[in-house]
């Protein structure tokens, strides 16, 4: 095996395993193509899922206005799609030439799942042809299903093409402990390289994330058209297509703090040094910049449907209550932005005698953190309730005892938080890192019990009025586009870790970048190059929603349902 | 309409740039690749003074601490009106000149501490080989002073030039903590309290010491550093690997022992 060995680090340390790209470099140009090919894939991976879920509401709920949605989501899917393929081909083409001694060994253990990759491609995009294309041909009855179970199908592929490349990234973060510089490439079985630690955790990281993303992208389009809309009608229907992309987006944003902490969970138990690198190494700051990201995400969420609740009659009863939630946000939000570990300045460090600040330090742990993140959750729940009910008074005969039992369900929750973020100050580490699991089960649980009991109470409910879509200030509009920038943003941040945290290994310590660019850059370094790569996406996707308008001026139709109004 | 265009584009590009300044205005830390220093017997300070020109603001990680104000001493820059470090080094300590100083600086900081700063310092000679060390001290020197390191100074490199990887005592220094014995220090010292508590001080990454003599005998304890991962400590199986397996070479014989009996004596 050492001449295997040999042969795979003399060619990655000769010139011909490198080649430069001119003026950016070649790591800069492989961060912009990557980075923007994979916000256009989450894009054309979330909006689908979306749309299936509109269109299901337009057929089992019997409401048109979803069907249209989907419909009007599915039009600038089309486009979104060759931007994907257009970047992935770059990305490649970059790749493979700049770096190709590292694309050699790639392809050689995953040759077949890239073949695999590509077919799946092809499938999908055909797929979504049939998907947009055959929308209004299969209309009625049976047909309709077999359209919408094309939607479906679309979404397994999206999903298979996902977890392919996800393999791929993940082996190169966490490969299998077996695999050492020694082990030549072709002996590496494609199974064992993918299911390698980090997989599955991503996947499904991923996954939600890209619905967030979906929501939050479909949300920002909504408002454009808002705000540029001529009529009254056009402007309700807007509207009401900003609410659900936020709604969606917020409530797949409650989910995916779980699925990181078991992704962070799963990289410390791969390498313990990779998981303190990660969490209280060079990165530790950037863990301060996303806590700072995801409560601007938190507050313009919130905020969003606060200003909201003044179209829908009846909700002014429930003003009083949204300052205190602002509190709660704002206050956690200032917990979870608290580093742990930081190497304070001389005057603060006199003051504390050691490295832990009393206050970062205590505020700074785990528990205070899991603390301040569940209940940014229970309170963002909270404002969708207060939202969901604004406009209606309950009939059922046990509405206030159902609501006291709401009540009850969210005291509880929060004390089950607050009680295991107190205890975990007093033990180990080790039993602290269980306690997160009763404080997820408990808000999950008052989450699932809460819902229900509110569902079942707001039969029959009388209305105070229907909720007055399109009676929006403009200034709400904005919080949307601030929350999909953010979320863009967001995600280009959480790019840089997760290839960050490999610092000079192509693969973690398997093989070694001996480029010049080997260095992992400083946070503003990498800002700098996040914010180029969301200024060419949000032009890009700027240019498709005109795009998308010019074809078709919008499938906006008027509630009378009249032959189209025109345009 | 447009009044709304540029609106929007106003909020977009405001947003991005607030995240931008906000990231810019942190610490910048970047992480380097590990870089083996050689440096032949005819090395000329020029050379010496480039190495540590790259090491200073690379892999040494100095610019962690120095250069932000108030952390630690500005060394290429002013410090309180005693100049650069080149200008101040050979005033510091009685007996001490310039190089004899930096040198302890760096892998002694605790021997001397410059007031108004915390003794935060990391021992250098843990983390750089050497010859690393020396060119650090010729760069510093070359700040307005005279370099005054050569080639006589460097030990010759043992085997393969020295890596970044921990070297045990830098130049064959009287080992952790300057040979101190007082048990506190060594602690400190080591970095033990990176990872365990030991009274009020210290992290949580291994098991709290603080009490370790009522569970392990002075044998174990001493087992338990000289060869980590012999016996593990219950509730730590996922941690193994994680504790230095260095320490046998670093500490000196006083220091081990003087450390096994406070240990033990924590009850
Ligand atoms: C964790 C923070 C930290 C890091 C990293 C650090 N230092 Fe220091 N350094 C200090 C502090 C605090 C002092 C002042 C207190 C003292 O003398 O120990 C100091 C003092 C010094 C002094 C003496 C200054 C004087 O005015 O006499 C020198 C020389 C020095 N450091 C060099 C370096 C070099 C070279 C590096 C990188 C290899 C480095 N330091 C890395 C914190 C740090
Ligand atoms: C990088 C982190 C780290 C550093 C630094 C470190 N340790 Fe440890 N230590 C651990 C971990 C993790 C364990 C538990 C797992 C094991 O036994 O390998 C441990 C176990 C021990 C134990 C056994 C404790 C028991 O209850 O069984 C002793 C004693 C100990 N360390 C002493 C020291 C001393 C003394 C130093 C400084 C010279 C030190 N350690 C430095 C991480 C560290
Ligand atoms: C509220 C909490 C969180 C939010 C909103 C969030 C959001 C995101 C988003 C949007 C992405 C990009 C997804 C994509 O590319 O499709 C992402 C990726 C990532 N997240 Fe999180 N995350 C959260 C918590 C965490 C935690 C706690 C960790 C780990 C300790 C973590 C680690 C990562 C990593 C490593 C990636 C990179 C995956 C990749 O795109 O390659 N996240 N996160």
């Amino acid at each position: 095996m050492a001449h295997v060995f040999a042969l795979v680090q003399a060619a990655a340390d000769s010139a011909a395993a490198y080649r430069d790209f001119p003026v950016i470099g070649s790591r800069a140009a492989i961060w912009i193509a990557a980075e923007i090919h994979l916000m256009f894939a989450a894009f054309v991976l979330g909006v689908p899922i979306f749309a299936v879920v509109a269109e299901a509401i337009g057929i089992f709920g019997k409401d048109q206005r979803y069907d249209r949605l989907a419909k009007e989501f599915t039009r600038l899917l089309l486009i979104a799609y060759s931007a994907t393929a257009i970047w992935g081909a770059v990305f490649v083409f970059l790749l493979s030439t700049l770096y190709p001694r590292f694309w050699a060994y790639l392809t050689a253990i995953f040759g077949v799942s890239m073949w695999v990759y590509v077919s799946i491609f092809f499938f999908e995009s055909f797929t979504l042809y049939l998907y947009y294309y055959g929308w209004d041909r299969w209309k009625q009855g049976r047909a309709k299903i077999v359209h919408w179970c094309l939607g479906i199908l679309l979404n397994i592929w999206g999903t298979a093409v996902m977890f392919i490349a996800d393999s791929w990234l993940t082996y190169m973060m966490t490969p299998p402990r077996d695999i050492t510089p020694e082990t030549s490439p072709a002996s590496i079985k494609l199974w064992h390289a993918i299911l390698n630690h980090t997989w599955m955790p991503i996947n499904i990281h991923r996954l939600i994330g890209n619905v967030v993303f979906g929501g939050a992208i479909v949300g920002a389009y909504a408002s454009y058209r808002f705000l540029a809309a001529k009529t009254d009608e056009e402007r309700a229907h807007y509207d009401w297509m900003g609410y659900v992309g936020n709604f969606i987006a917020i409530s797949a944003l409650i989910v995916l703090p779980f699925a990181g902490y078991w992704l962070g969970r799963e990289i410390y138990q791969y390498d313990q040094s990779m998981g303190i690198t990660m969490m209280g190494g060079f990165m530790s700051w950037l863990w301060v910049i996303q806590a700072f990201l995801i409560a601007v995400l938190f507050l313009a969420g919130n905020y969003y449907l606060w200003v909201g609740m003044g179209r829908i009659p009846g909700a002014e009863r429930f003003r009083p209550y949204t300052k205190w939630l602002l509190v709660v946000l704002v206050l956690g939000a200032l917990v979870w932005g608290t580093p742990h570990t930081m190497i304070a300045d001389s005057r603060e460090l006199a003051a504390m005698g050691g490295s832990h600040h009393p206050l970062l330090g205590a505020l700074g742990v785990m528990s205070a953190k899991n603390t301040a993140v569940n209940l940014m959750i229970l309170s963002t729940f909270l404002s969708f309730l207060l939202y969901r009910r604004a406009n209606i008074r309950q009939v059922v005969p046990w509405a206030k005892t159902g609501t006291r039992i709401q009540a009850a369900m969210f005291v509880i929750a929060a004390g089950v938080v607050l009680f295991f973020g107190i205890r975990g100050y007093f033990v180990e580490a080790i039993v602290r890192i269980g306690y997160s699991v009763y404080q997820v089960g408990a808000v999950l649980a008052c989450i699932v019990f809460v819902t229900v009991i509110d569902v079942l109470m707001a039969r029959g409910a009388q209305s105070l009025g229907a909720i007055q879509w399109g009676k929006m200030p403009p200034r709400s509009q904005y919080a949307l586009f601030i929350l999909a920038v953010t979320f863009t943003w967001l995600m280009g941040l959480m790019g840089f870790a997760r290839s960050g945290i490999r610092q000079h290994w192509h693969v973690w310590q398997v093989m070694q970048d001996t480029t010049p660019y080997a260095a992992t850059p400083a946070l503003g370094y990498a800002a700098i190059m996040i914010s180029t790569c969301v200024l060419i996406f949000l032009s890009l996707v700027g240019f498709i929603f005109w795009l998308g308008g010019l074809a078709e001026k919008s499938t906006f139709v008027p509630s009378t349902e009249a032959p189209h109004v025109g345009h | 309409m447009w009044a709304t265009n540029l609106r929007i584009i106003g909020i977009v590009l405001g947003t991005l740039a607030l995240y931008t300044l906000i990231a810019n205005k942190i610490p910048q830390v970047q992480s380097e690749v590990p870089h083996a220093l050689t440096l032949g017997a005819n090395v000329t300070p020029e050379q010496l003074v480039a190495a540590g020109d790259q090491l200073y603001h690379g892999a040494g990680g100095c610019t962690a601490c120095h250069g932000l104000g108030t952390r630690a001493p500005n060394l290429l820059t002013d410090e309180k009106g005693l100049g650069p470090i080149g200008a101040r080094c050979g005033k510091r300590e009685a007996g001490k000149d310039c190089k004899a100083y930096l040198y302890e600086s760096l892998t002694s900081p605790r021997a001397y501490v410059v007031s108004g700063y915390e003794p935060i310092m990391p021992e250098m000679g843990r983390i750089l080989s050497p010859q690393q060390i020396w060119a650090l001290v010729a760069f510093l020197e070359s700040q307005s002073g005279t370099v005054d390191v050569t080639a006589s100074d460097i030990p010759a490199a043992s085997g393969p030039a020295a890596s970044a990887a921990p070297a045990a005592s830098g130049g064959g220094g009287p080992g952790i903590a300057g040979g101190s014995t007082e048990p506190m220090t060594i602690i400190r010292g080591a970095g033990c309290t990176g990872c365990h508590k030991v009274g009020t001080e210290g992290g949580a990454i291994g098991p709290n010491l603080t009490h370790v003599g009522s569970r392990l005998s002075a044998a174990l304890i001493r087992e338990c550093i000289l060869k980590p991962d012999t016996r593990v400590a219950k509730g730590y199986e996922k941690f193994v690997g994680v504790m230095p397996k260095m320490f046998g070479n670093q500490l000196t014989g006083a220091q081990l022992e003087a450390l096994v009996q406070f240990l033990s004596s924590q009850k």
